[in-house]
């Protein structure tokens, strides 16, 4: 074991050298058969297959080879990826040029990024030839677009909010959900007080999806465009003051618990367990920011409070209307190295139809991508749907859909790694000024120092 | 080889030397060649170089060559040209500020891992020698285990213990004393992702705790060797258990020691598995070791592999200083002895 820790600068080297193996090999050319008829076709699911989704996929292949009878004989095989592995295996799959699918789920700050390094097909003319096309949030579509090519479609959609339990509420005298930073702090210190051995409000250091949503509430932003070149907006005075309630949540307020400082609102980086969401659900944590896909990890952990749950928009420093809330969610695209690019295409246009985009995203906490199935109050009498559905009339994903978004997030973390010096009472105007430097120079580098 | 060198005169011609009688062919011929050029430990050693030349020495051509490229994704599937870019990835690299950090946490936990593994390793292999036959059996049993347990779980097993939601760790600080260990809120203390210097304590514990047999192990089958009258003579002279390791024992070990001491700075240096592990994924930057931040650089996305190749010079380059000074201290003391 010892030497294989010695080894280890070697085995480096290996797959270092086994990388310019991939070089030469070369892959499977496209534009040849991309009418052909396919006898398998592969689909990359993001997460954990979960039952209710093998049945909605088996509708989806059924519809499929009903509506194109010349794939009648092709086979539709669904791969999960687990979510924190997906950069890691489409990288692989596209410096091998093997091992690659024919169509990928992409969250959608993902496509930008793995459409900018060969990742997906240019999808333009076939989502200007679809039915559906037109009827897709328009911002959403925008998202998958880069150079004016559409790379990939939406396929469903969904906004993070603040989980609470309405028991816990009733106690403690709240009547009504908070609406401004003043009375979030003063409902959590309640909370705290009252249920003692609990935490208010949990505040993970590493969650620059939520992080994101205080900067835009005070009135700031991340970043802005003008002309091609991105001006890191960290440093003004709004997005620090956002930036300073979400840091003084753990420093000064103490609602959320010191061992939340380095992790992700699910535990440890990479880790499952361990996190705000299940302290939640445990009743450890009277509040705690996801999204209503949370829902079925929670019940996995405990069905205790189930019944007690409910959501509320993150709130804005002064109300009334909620904070805007990162758009997040999925896109289907056709990945570049598939041989069979129509029946890709054609897959896609069954699974992202209206009707069958709207049963999944209902199945498993998401909204559809399309405008008209968000409107008329279909959520209203859902009281977890309902605070997340509120949430989801005030969006914004710029600048988290740029290009080198990736980069400057899942990469060189620099949202996370500010917030955890905060947390851990660095000097905070230095702090914040050096990530947004860093922030300004991945934007428009790709590379922290610029 | 049937025929040995030292059967023959080897300076002799090849005409001269064939047997009267044999039939001069060409296998002969090619004997005679190897022997006059005493080519025989090449040829023996051929097999092997040419497996390591393969094997190893190819990929670090390779590597050198990438550290002076922008070789990328793209550059893998010749989708963008590969280009030389002279020492950039070097500039990147030095300019870094988390090169430094993770140089200083890594320099740093070397020199704790390596002192507390020599000297933990040490004392237990002085113990061993001291044990009877039974409880020698048990320590060294009880030690291989921990040698022998695979760094992932072994990793794992850590992160149990040092976790805040009921960890065993946690749970008996938080029931200690405050005089004794401090105000801290140790129930919910998180050990892995809280900084580098709480995340390092339970890695330096680990790599200790699974590096110290071999250590062990060594000293005690160097200290069978040392003759029994040595010390018998040492004792008869007056001088304590003290006296006597650093008079009689360290100098005969000491080469046993240098060895010791080089593997263990090369293999302190190169952790990647149990930091990996333990400061959770690659998710805290500010936790990040040598070999975590070559990993972040060449493979995480977007990868770029100028860089790791960079990355991997310099470190072998650093490794290859430490290694040189042990050739000379070990040429030193041969040249002593």
């Amino acid at each position: 074991m010892k030497l294989t820790r010695s080894a280890a600068a070697f085995g480096a080297a290996a797959i270092l050298a086994g990388a310019a193996a991939g070089c030469g090999s070369g892959s499977g050319s496209s534009s040849g058969g991309s009418a052909a008829v396919p006898s398998k076709l592969v689909v990359w699911r993001m997460g954990a297959s979960v039952p209710s989704q093998v049945t909605w996929m088996n509708g989806v292949v059924a519809e499929f080879h009903k509506k194109f009878p010349q794939y009648k004989n092709t086979k539709v095989t669904v791969d999960w990826i687990p979510w924190t592995n997906r950069v890691t295996d489409w990288t692989n799959a596209l410096s091998s040029g093997k091992g690659g699918p024919d169509i990928t789920e992409l969250g959608n700050t993902d496509t930008p990024g793995i459409a900018a390094q060969g990742g997906l097909a240019d999808v333009t003319t076939d989502v200007k030839a679809w039915s559906y096309g037109s009827g897709i949030i328009a911002g959403n579509l925008a998202n998958d677009t880069v150079n004016g090519q559409n790379y990939a479609v939406p396929w469903f959609g969904g906004v993070r909010g603040v989980w609470y339990r309405k028991d816990e509420f009733a106690k403690a005298g709240i009547t009504s959900a908070p609406t401004t930073w003043a009375e979030l702090i003063s409902d959590a210190k309640l909370l705290q007080k009252k249920f003692p051995g609990t935490y208010g409000l949990g505040a993970p250091s590493d969650y620059t999806n939520a992080i994101v949503s205080f900067i835009w509430g005070a009135g700031g932003q991340v970043a802005t465009e003008s002309g091609g070149k991105w001006t890191a907006k960290l440093t003004t005075p709004q997005a620090e003051a956002g930036i300073k309630f979400y840091a003084d949540l753990y420093l000064t307020q103490h609602l959320s618990p010191s061992k939340y400082v380095g992790e992700t609102e699910l535990g440890a980086p990479g880790a499952t367990s361990g996190g705000s969401n299940e302290d939640f659900a445990l009743g450890k944590l009277d509040m705690y920011i996801d999204g209503p896909w949370a829902e079925s990890e929670l019940t996995a952990v405990s069905k205790k409070y189930e019944a007690d749950w409910a959501s509320f928009p993150i709130p804005s420093e002064s109300g009334p209307n909620p904070a805007p809330a990162f758009s997040g969610g999925s896109d289907l695209g056709v990945w570049a190295k598939s041989k069979y690019k129509q029946a890709d295409w054609d897959l896609i246009s069954v699974m992202d139809s209206p009707s069958n985009a709207t049963t999944f995203a209902n199945s498993q906490g998401f909204f559809p991508e399309f405008t008209a199935q968000l409107k008329g109050g279909a959520y209203a009498g859902n009281p977890v749907m309902a605070g997340f559905a509120k949430a989801a009339a005030y969006t914004q994903i710029s600048p988290l859909n740029s290009k080198n978004w990736a980069t400057a997030d899942a990469t060189d973390a620099i949202i996370p790694t500010m917030m955890k010096a905060l947390m851990q009472g660095a000097n905070f105007s230095a702090t914040v000024a050096k990530a947004n430097t860093q922030l300004q120079n991945v934007l428009n580098t790709g590379n922290e120092n610029g | 080889m049937v025929e040995t060198v030292t059967s023959q005169p080897s300076a002799r011609a090849p005409s001269t030397a064939r047997p009267p009688g044999r039939r001069a062919g060409r296998p002969a011929r090619a004997m005679a060649l190897i022997r006059r050029h005493r080519l025989a430990p090449y040829l023996l050693l051929l097999p092997s170089v040419a497996a390591i030349g393969l094997v190893l020495l190819w990929p670090v051509v390779q590597v050198a060559l990438y550290s002076f490229q922008n070789y990328g994704l793209p550059q893998t599937d010749g989708a963008a040209p590969t280009q030389w870019v002279g020492l950039s990835n070097f500039t990147a690299t030095f300019s870094d500020p988390e090169f430094w950090l993770a140089l200083r946490i890594t320099t740093a936990f070397a020199a704790a891992t390596v002192t507390l593994t020599l000297l933990t390793g040490t004392l237990i292999g002085l113990l061993l020698n001291q044990l009877g036959r039974v409880m020698a059996a048990v320590v060294s049993t009880a030690a291989l285990l921990a040698w022998a347990t695979p760094p992932v779980s072994a990793s794992v097993l850590f992160y149990w213990l040092f976790n805040p939601d009921g960890g065993l760790v946690d749970w008996s600080l938080a029931r200690m004393p405050h005089w004794l260990v401090g105000s801290t809120d140790w129930a919910g203390f998180n050990w892995t992702t809280s900084g580098a210097l709480p995340a390092y304590t339970v890695a330096t514990l680990l790599v200790v705790w699974q590096a110290f047999p071999f250590v062990a192990v060594a000293v005690l089958a160097g200290l069978k060797t040392v003759p029994g009258e040595l010390l018998e003579a040492a004792r008869v002279d007056g001088a304590n258990a003290w006296r006597g390791f650093w008079k009689i024992t360290y100098p005969l070990l000491k080469p046993i020691f240098l060895v010791l001491l080089l593997f263990s700075v090369i293999w302190d240096f190169n952790v990647f598995t149990q930091t990996y592990l333990l400061t959770g994924d690659l998710g805290n930057r500010d936790e990040y070791n040598l070999s975590l931040y070559l990993y972040d650089k060449a493979f995480t996305f977007p990868p770029s592999y100028g860089l790791g190749g960079a990355l991997a010079l310099i470190l072998t380059i650093i490794l290859l200083i430490v290694t040189v000074g042990y050739v000379r201290a070990s040429v030193r003391q041969g040249a002593l002895a």
